[in-house]
């Protein structure tokens, strides 16, 4: 059962930041999370969809999100997780480290 | 990767909230765990649905859009346990669940679980126990002030440190003047002293201590003081005295104004200065009183060099090494034997570690019982090592399943290791219980006499050894399943077509084990047959007289009337008469009926009296100091030798006429006539005591007699010979031996009679049959046998049902093959051959081993064992025992083997 062989692999920590980043426009549940960053990065990021919800669950132990049951578009119970004050906080810290790392990378593949 | 860096306080302070914030989210989820449980299902399930939706949504069919859903989101058992271990404290949570799941498959098969965690106890309750032994004879356990620094210090002779003969007082008094290595330093010694009470006499153990004594070994009087300095003066001797607890309250009622009440002992009165606390004994575990040094010996014995006799405490300082303290006293030594060339030519002393000198007899011992039980728990570990792979070959299936529903190796090896674990704690608790038992039986029950201050007990060093020694198990024991489960092969397993590779590298490890099994209880067999031997040889060994029906005690005879004017402080004490006089008691004891023969003497062989001094015979002057010729001297009545049927060798023993303070008769035991007059006739020979140039009488040697083993089974600790006098009344302590027609022991009751009945004020001490001295001489050889032969039983019993179990094994996984043999024309026979035949490979290869284990074991041993080597016949039994049970161990699962049914074995599986 071959888990993550094909999936492109995210650098460590910037899945979590995905989460945060997509939930930061509102509260959703885990399957509308994983559409999103999907469509968000035209297929290019496929979440390996199972491994979205260790990743959630983190999330909320360390108070980064706040979860409650509602119901979904089609009527179905389901877990939607909110970022917390706290989540925004780390939030706006992984995005400027991220800009940081990037926009570095990105000059020295330039340069070089 | 690490790029970039984050502010660092940011970072602390913000991972220390998140980790309060995630402790305390684990903590609420830990009360509503079911809730959490049931949401993950209804989330994920809800996640699958929506994609299946999805899918269909695209035209797919139902059943595949399922399947897809599922590939896509990836193990969900997997994925569930990640989730849940967010919310719990996993690895503590993950060991619970092992635990409790082990706990439930081992109460499924109880069988299995009550054998393997009886074999554990034994081996696990055994070790305990005898470490708690070994623990308690370590130098930490003395009841002293920092134990670790303590040394005594003997005399010896040409610094061969062989032989002890104490030390004199003014050599001590030099040492203690010169030495720089002690911080302080005390002479001791000890005699028995009769107590006069209020109601019966009693003998009472005293020690002679230097004033230091007390401080070194760090007691305080709980009451009063001890001794001062100028109490100890040979010149001034004060006559106090300290009291034992036990003496103070058994003989005073504990009277809180004991001090400055006096004490009478043996017509001397002294008076009372302290009284020291519970269970403090002395250094010889047995004192009730102490006296000053000084009133040791009279001032003119104290001043002579060449009388040596007492043993000396000192505490090392700080810093200081017994060999540093050793070479040091080594210069002193030589320094007074230059001044004093007569009395110390080639005297030396020795410095030995206090625990040395109380423990080192026992520690051997104990070590060889420690290997002996380490042994009994490889057995055990191997046994139920071996059961645990068996039963993991029944659950391949189980294993093969969970590892496909999503389990992970190292969970499902970590929850095997968890299971045997459990398994060993199982067997440690039960073991634990086992041990405190055996502790208090083996400390009551044993022959050897413990000092009182070793209290095994079951204390946090034993405690954690018992954990350290079942973890160790666990692993041990668990190791061997959990390699064979990572290595199961999925499909085959789970098609339970497979008894292919895995099936006999399983067999090889069974075999291994069983192998090392048989060796390890060949070597424990081996090690029982040599001590059982041993100690035949020592209850066989001839002592040189006769012991059966022998009844021994020592009285001591008070003077009529006590010296009315006061002594002087050295001086001995006038003459008196006895109450009543050796003859005439002899006379009465001899008319008690059941007593066949009575003789008496100063002291008898094995009772421990013994004292040696130097002697010369005519015209043979030592070659040099250290070789004056030294004996033993007893004063005997003329009955004494054939009371104890020593054979009288050349010349006669003593006569009525011999016994007279001016007779001048001497009987020699055959080493002096071995060592002087050699093939020559020694009757009417002289000798003398002290040197030749002494003032002393000389004495002529009327009749030789027998070597007897005196001092000491298996043989006397020096080979001085034996000198024998006739007895005189001057002796006021002697011993009485008594040859019986009844029973001994039975003649206890009517001897005390008729003796208090001559006077009731004879104190009547050390009752025991000879044999009983015997059996004390030999009591350490058959504690060690005893314990061996239970050990060397338990590994036998233990192995054998290993080779059982795996023979057993072997049959049921080889019954189709049996089967296809019986069906091609096989005999019964055949088949017991290939069955017995494997298990004999099995067990040759052991014994080997074992045997080769042996011997290389055997310098463990060497010094507990007696007229025996580890090539013994005793060796080739226990070899053969063992070969026999275990050769029948085999015999029963052939047998099974050739009843198989071939068409029943066919159709199996």
């Amino acid at each position: 059962m071959g888990e993550t062989k094909h999936e492109p692999s995210f650098m460590p920590g910037t899945l979590d930041m995905l989460v945060l980043k997509t939930v930061s426009r509102g509260a959703m549940h885990g399957y509308s999370i994983a559409q999103f960053i999907q469509d968000a990065s035209r297929d290019v990021l496929r979440v390996e969809e199972g491994a979205l919800y260790p990743a959630l669950h983190r999330l909320e132990v360390r108070g980064l999100l706040r979860s409650e049951w509602g119901t979904s578009d089609n009527n179905r119970r389901a877990k939607f997780y909110r970022l917390t004050a706290l989540g925004r906080r780390e939030l706006d810290n992984e995005a400027e480290y991220w800009t940081r790392i990037a926009s570095a990378v990105t000059r020295v593949m330039q340069t070089a | 990767m690490t790029l970039g860096l984050k502010p660092s306080r940011y970072v602390t302070c913000a991972t220390f909230m998140n980790h309060l914030l995630a402790i305390w989210h684990r903590l609420t989820a830990l009360l509503r765990r079911k809730r959490l449980e049931r949401d993950l299902d209804d989330e994920l399930a809800f996640h699958l649905a929506m994609r299946e939706a999805d899918y269909r949504h695209d035209g797919i069919a139902d059943a595949e859009a399922r399947q897809f859903a599922r590939r896509r989101f990836g193990n969900v058992t997997s994925l569930k346990e990640q989730c849940r271990d967010m919310w719990t404290f996993s690895p503590f949570e993950t060991l619970l669940q092992d635990v409790r799941y082990a706990l439930r498959t081992l109460r499924k098969s109880p069988g299995f679980t009550i054998v393997a965690v009886l074999a554990l106890a034994v081996g696990i309750g055994a070790n305990t126990a005898i470490f708690s032994l070994v623990d308690a004879v370590r130098a930490r356990a003395l009841p002293y002030k920092e134990p670790a620094r303590l040394v005594a210090l003997w005399g010896n002779v040409l610094r061969t440190r062989v032989e002890r003969r104490g030390n004199s007082y003014p050599d001590f008094l030099d040492w203690r003047a010169q030495s720089k290595s002690f911080e302080d330093m005390a002479a001791f010694d000890n005699q028995t002293l009769t107590f006069a009470g209020i109601d019966d006499p009693e003998r009472i153990l005293v020690e002679f201590v230097s004033a230091p004594y007390f401080s070194l070994l760090g007691v305080t009087p709980v009451r009063g003081r001890t001794f001062s300095a100028e109490e100890d003066l040979v010149a001034t001797p004060a006559y106090v005295v300290v009291l034992s607890d036990g003496f103070w309250k058994r003989r005073f009622g504990a009277d809180p104004r004991i001090v400055g009440r006096t004490v009478t002992l043996n017509t001397r009165t002294y008076t009372i200065v302290g009284v020291m606390p519970p269970r403090f004994k002395g250094l010889t575990d047995t004192a009730e009183l102490w006296v000053p040094f000084a009133v040791y010996a009279p001032p003119q014995t104290m001043a002579t060099r060449s009388t040596r006799g007492f043993g000396a405490l000192a505490r090392l300082k700080p810093g200081v090494t017994v060999a540093g303290a050793q070479s040091e006293l080594d210069g002193i030594s030589r320094q007074l034997e230059r001044a004093y060339p007569d009395t110390n030519e080639k005297r030396a002393v020795e410095v030995s570690p206090l625990d040395v000198e109380l423990f080192g007899a026992l520690r051997p011992a104990l070590l060889t019982l420690m290997a002996a039980v380490a042994f009994v728990l490889l057995i055990a570990c191997a046994n139920v090592a071996n059961l645990l792979i068996a039963r993991s070959e029944a659950r391949r299936r189980e294993i093969a399943v969970r590892t496909a529903l999503g389990a992970g190796r190292g969970r499902l090896l970590r929850q095997l290791m968890t299971e045997s674990c459990v398994l060993t704690a199982l067997g440690a608790t039960a073991g634990l219980l086992l041990a405190r038992g055996a502790v208090a039986v083996l400390i009551t029950q044993s022959p050897v006499t413990f000092p009182s201050f070793v209290t095994p007990a079951l204390d946090i060093r034993v405690a954690a050894f018992t954990i350290a020694v079942s973890l160790a198990c666990g692993m041990l024991v668990g190791l061997a399943p959990g390699l064979q489960a990572r290595s199961v092969d999925l499909n085959s397993a789970l098609k339970d077509t497979a008894r292919g590779s895995d099936g006999h590298r399983s067999q090889r490890v069974r075999n291994a084990l069983v192998v090392a099994e048989l060796s390890l209880a060949v070597v424990l067999l081996v090690g029982a047959g040599l001590m059982i031997r041993s100690v035949r040889n020592l209850m066989a060994l001839d002592p040189g007289f006769d012991p059966t029906s022998v009844l021994t005690l020592r009285v001591s005879i008070p003077r009529a009337s006590a010296p009315a004017a006061p002594v002087p402080p050295g001086a001995l004490p006038a003459p008196s008469e006895p109450v009543i006089r050796s003859r005439a008691l002899l006379e009465r004891v001899r008319a008690v009926p059941g007593v066949g023969e009575a003789a008496l003497g100063t002291d008898l062989p094995l009772d421990g009296n013994a004292a040696a001094g130097t002697y010369a015979a005519e015209g043979m002057p030592p070659t040099n100091a250290q070789n004056v010729p030294r004996a033993y001297t007893h004063r005997i009545s003329p009955e004494f030798f054939s009371t104890l049927r020593i054979p009288i060798v050349a010349g006669r023993t003593f006569t009525d006429a011999d016994i007279a303070p001016t007779s001048s008769a001497v009987v020699v035991s055959d080493r002096v006539v071995k060592r002087f007059w050699p093939g020559q006739d020694p009757i009417g020979k002289r000798i003398k005591f002290g040197q030749l140039t002494s003032a002393s009488p000389w004495f002529t040697i009327v009749g030789v007699a027998g070597e007897v083993k005196y001092r000491g089974l298996p043989d006397n600790p020096t080979s001085d010979p034996d000198v024998y006098l006739p007895f005189v009344e001057r002796n006021s302590q002697y011993a009485l031996a008594v040859r019986a027609t009844v029973p001994p022991s039975s003649l206890v009751a009517p001897l005390r009679g008729i003796i208090r009945g001559a006077d009731p004020s004879i104190p009547i001490y050390q009752v025991a049959t000879m044999e009983e001295r015997i059996e004390e001489q030999t009591s350490q050889s058959r504690f060690m046998m005893w314990l061996m032969g239970v050990f060397a039983a338990v590994a036998l019993s233990l192995s054998v049902i290993g080779i059982y179990g795996v023979m057993s094994y072997l049959v049921t996984q080889r019954t189709r093959e049996i089967g296809i043999r019986l069906a091609l024309g096989a005999g019964g026979r055949d088949i017991l051959r290939l069955v017995v035949g494997n298990g004999a490979r099995l067990i040759a290869a052991g014994i080997l081993i074992g045997l080769a284990a042996s011997f290389a074991l055997r310098r463990l041993v060497s010094s507990l064992l007696f007229g025996v080597t580890a090539a013994d016949a005793a060796s080739g039994i226990a070899v053969a025992v063992l070969a026999a049970v275990a050769l029948v161990a085999c015999y029963l699962p052939a047998l099974r083997a050739t009843r198989v049914d071939p068409l029943n074995a066919l159709r199996y599986e």
